[in-house]
């Protein structure tokens, strides 16, 4: 199971690029923010661009936020169990509300 | 032209191969057309073979379809032989989806279809929707069920690839194993002729 663990220095921090042939499938998700300075808001985003369909000829590029949470400074939350049936078709992306290099996100995924 | 290989109700040791093999042999009706003279009515050996895996993906919007052309058209996969000894057999495979699948061949004219007049496949009916579509589970992609055989100049093959409501997007994969088979004629012996496979035209899967 591939696995990075990443500063969130910036507000969108891309933990995973999209594989063509296969879904992201998270399995684990950390938020430690035991030394940051504000309460991390967090989203686990899925971006991609669709395919030409019938319906859209022109399709742009699309970002769902497939999992939100809000952890205190001081804070460590752990998520397994809510990331069951999450689906990441495209690229996985972690979004954080005011970017603080003192809080660390590490995502665990497989392809499927 | 079109099988969907049913689950086994037993098994055998050996297994028997799903694809065409090395001295299997393939037998042509009489119902293929004369613009593909190559194939009409004809058996042929197979001499030689070479598997070839593919993946094509799509990420297609919820009650929205893509049109999936797998023959050499300038919009095609280009997935179909160019050459008039060589048989595609393609075995055709879903990863988990919220998807249906229905086959169109030539283009607008349904592969799957029952005999009363409107029970056709129908993407806008909550119903006739699941009329004739294939879903991952009847063919999933790491146990191909579905197949199809092109050989050169074959009318297009288009799947429809279809997200079903009750998702955002979905991704489908469709993962292809395309069985090269390069064929001599031969004349088959009446014991060769039962054991060979019979490769029916399109038409004869309406009636």
């Amino acid at each position: 199971m591939p696995s990075r663990a990443i500063a969130m220095e910036s507000t969108t921090v891309v933990f995973a690029a999209e594989k063509y042939n296969a879904k992201i499938i998270p399995n684990i998700l950390t938020i430690d923010n035991y030394n940051g300075s504000q309460p991390a808001v967090i989203s686990l985003q899925d971006r991609f661009t669709p395919s030409v369909t019938n319906g859209v000829p022109s399709p742009s590029v699309k970002k769902i936020s497939r999992l939100k949470t809000t952890v205190d400074n001081g804070g460590l939350e752990i998520i397994g169990d809510a990331l069951k049936d999450v689906e990441i078709l495209g690229q996985a992306e972690v979004t954080i509300g005011t970017m603080d290099s003192s809080c660390f996100v590490t995502l665990g995924y497989d392809f499927e | 032209m079109i099988q969907l290989l049913p689950m086994p109700e037993a098994t055998v040791t050996p297994g028997v191969p799903k694809y065409l093999q090395e001295g299997y042999f393939v037998t042509f009706t009489d119902k293929w057309p004369d613009s593909l003279s190559w194939v009409k009515g004809k058996s042929f050996v197979i001499e030689k073979t070479n598997q070839v895996p593919y993946d094509l993906h799509y990420i297609i919007p919820s009650n929205d379809y893509r049109d999936v052309d797998i023959s050499n058209s300038s919009d095609g996969e280009k997935i179909y032989p160019e050459n008039t000894k060589t048989l595609y057999q393609i075995g055709v495979g879903f990863k988990p989806a919220n998807l249906l699948c229905e086959l169109f061949i030539p283009a607008g004219e349904y592969s799957q279809r029952l005999e009363y007049a409107s029970m056709v496949p129908t993407l806008s009916s909550s119903t006739l929707k699941y009329l004739g579509a294939f879903k991952p589970e009847d063919t999933p992609y790491d146990d191909k069920r579905l197949f199809f055989y092109a050989v050169y100049k074959l009318e297009p093959l288009i799947m429809r690839l279809y997200v079903d409501t009750g998702i955002d997007y979905d991704k489908i994969i469709a993962g292809l194993l395309v069985n090269k088979c390069y064929m001599r004629q031969v004349v088959l012996t009446p014991e060769q002729a039962r054991h060979s496979e019979v490769i029916r035209y399109y038409s004869e899967l309406r009636w």
